[in-house]
């Protein structure tokens, strides 16, 4: 090896370069015996990890949402003739019959008036 | 004459069909990974065993570039084909089922880095004979086992200085050879910013070889 090409092997960059490199090279992917073996028998052991908790949630959350929503419609048509039928208005009909009271009241007056009127005469 | 022979072969293929038929061995194939996603789906747990064994390889791979010891590389290995069955029915099937399942491992093994954040410090005084001869040897051709696993050793040394996701990255872009885009995709960083922490942590590396390395070589 000359002693340029040496020289730049010592250059940091390069020895980090020469480490990966030899480091990649490394098999790394063999599997310990019947591994596989190993994760089906945690699956088969606890089968509440092949739940999935969220797509249940979602899928009860569905179930619940459907009567939720008839129930809801059914209150709104119930309650809709109610709400737009004819309603019985106290509010303008109270001075109103204040005002007949009043003058069936000044009629009633008058009328005293009328009767008691010949009395005097007399 | 030869494009009388063109022709003649072109209508003889035409007619009677391509001489090499593909083989319909679809009998004896074995079934696919989306085939087998529905039968697991549909709670034929057992077909999820030709999965791990499949894909295994690939996964302790990965595990073993993020873990030194055997045993947190199997327990890696154990919970990404765990979660990777636990959340199957996530799985939309458009990508292949390997780039969802590396994507569960990688997320995995940065877990891994996360809890077990070393951010030691080495010294020359730390190295082993192997890895004093590796710096020693520098320059020669020997592909010895016993140099690649001094490599290996230093690297893991390097890598225990760095913070765990630009531990993440550089194992991802110089040990599993991702891009930048694909490194981008898989920790939600920016392009930009991966390329920042990568030459961030080279940078790092190279000052720790000249830490671990102080005068002899360079």
């Amino acid at each position: 090896m000359k002693p340029s090409d040496k020289k730049n092997m010592r250059e940091s960059e390069d020895i980090l370069r020469k480490m990966l490199t030899e480091t990649r090279e490394i098999p790394v992917d063999h599997v310990p015996y019947a591994f596989e073996k190993r994760i089906m028998a945690h699956i088969e052991a606890a089968p509440q990890v092949a739940v999935n908790l969220w797509q249940q949630w979602s899928q009860a959350l569905w179930r619940t949402a459907v009567p939720c929503l008839a129930v809801m419609i059914l209150v709104a048509v119930l309650a809709r003739p109610e709400a737009t039928g004819p309603q019985p208005q106290p509010a303008p009909s109270a001075p109103l019959t204040a005002q007949t009271q009043s003058i069936d009241e000044e009629l009633e007056a008058i009328v005293m008036l009328a009767i008691e009127t010949p009395a005097l005469d007399r | 004459m030869n494009s009388a022979t063109d022709a003649l072969w072109v209508s003889v293929v035409f007619f009677v069909g391509s001489p090499v038929e593909p083989v319909n061995n679809s009998a004896v194939a074995e079934p696919t990974d989306k085939e087998l996603i529905a039968e697991v789906l549909n709670g034929h747990t057992a077909s999820f065993e030709p999965l791990v064994v499949k894909y295994q390889p690939r996964i302790f791979a990965l595990a073993r570039r993020y873990a030194r010891r055997e045993n947190e590389v199997e327990d890696i290995a154990q919970t990404v084909f765990l979660k990777a069955f636990s959340k199957l029915s996530s799985y939309k099937g458009t990508a292949p089922f390997e780039h969802w399942l590396m994507r569960t491992a990688t997320y995995t093994c940065y877990d891994f880095l996360r809890k077990h954040q070393r951010n030691r410090e080495w010294n020359a005084t730390d190295l082993s004979d192997e890895e004093n001869d590796w710096f020693e040897n520098l320059g020669e051709e020997s592909q010895a086992h016993t140099d690649r696993e001094a490599a290996r050793a230093l690297v893991d040394k390097l890598l225990d200085e760095l913070k765990p996701e630009d531990r993440h990255i550089i194992i991802l872009l110089e040990l599993e050879r991702k891009s930048i885009k694909e490194i981008a995709d898989l920790t939600g960083l920016s392009e930009s910013n991966v390329k920042v922490k990568a030459h961030r942590a080279r940078e790092k590396m190279r000052k720790s070889i000249n830490r671990l390395n102080p005068e002899k070589y360079l």
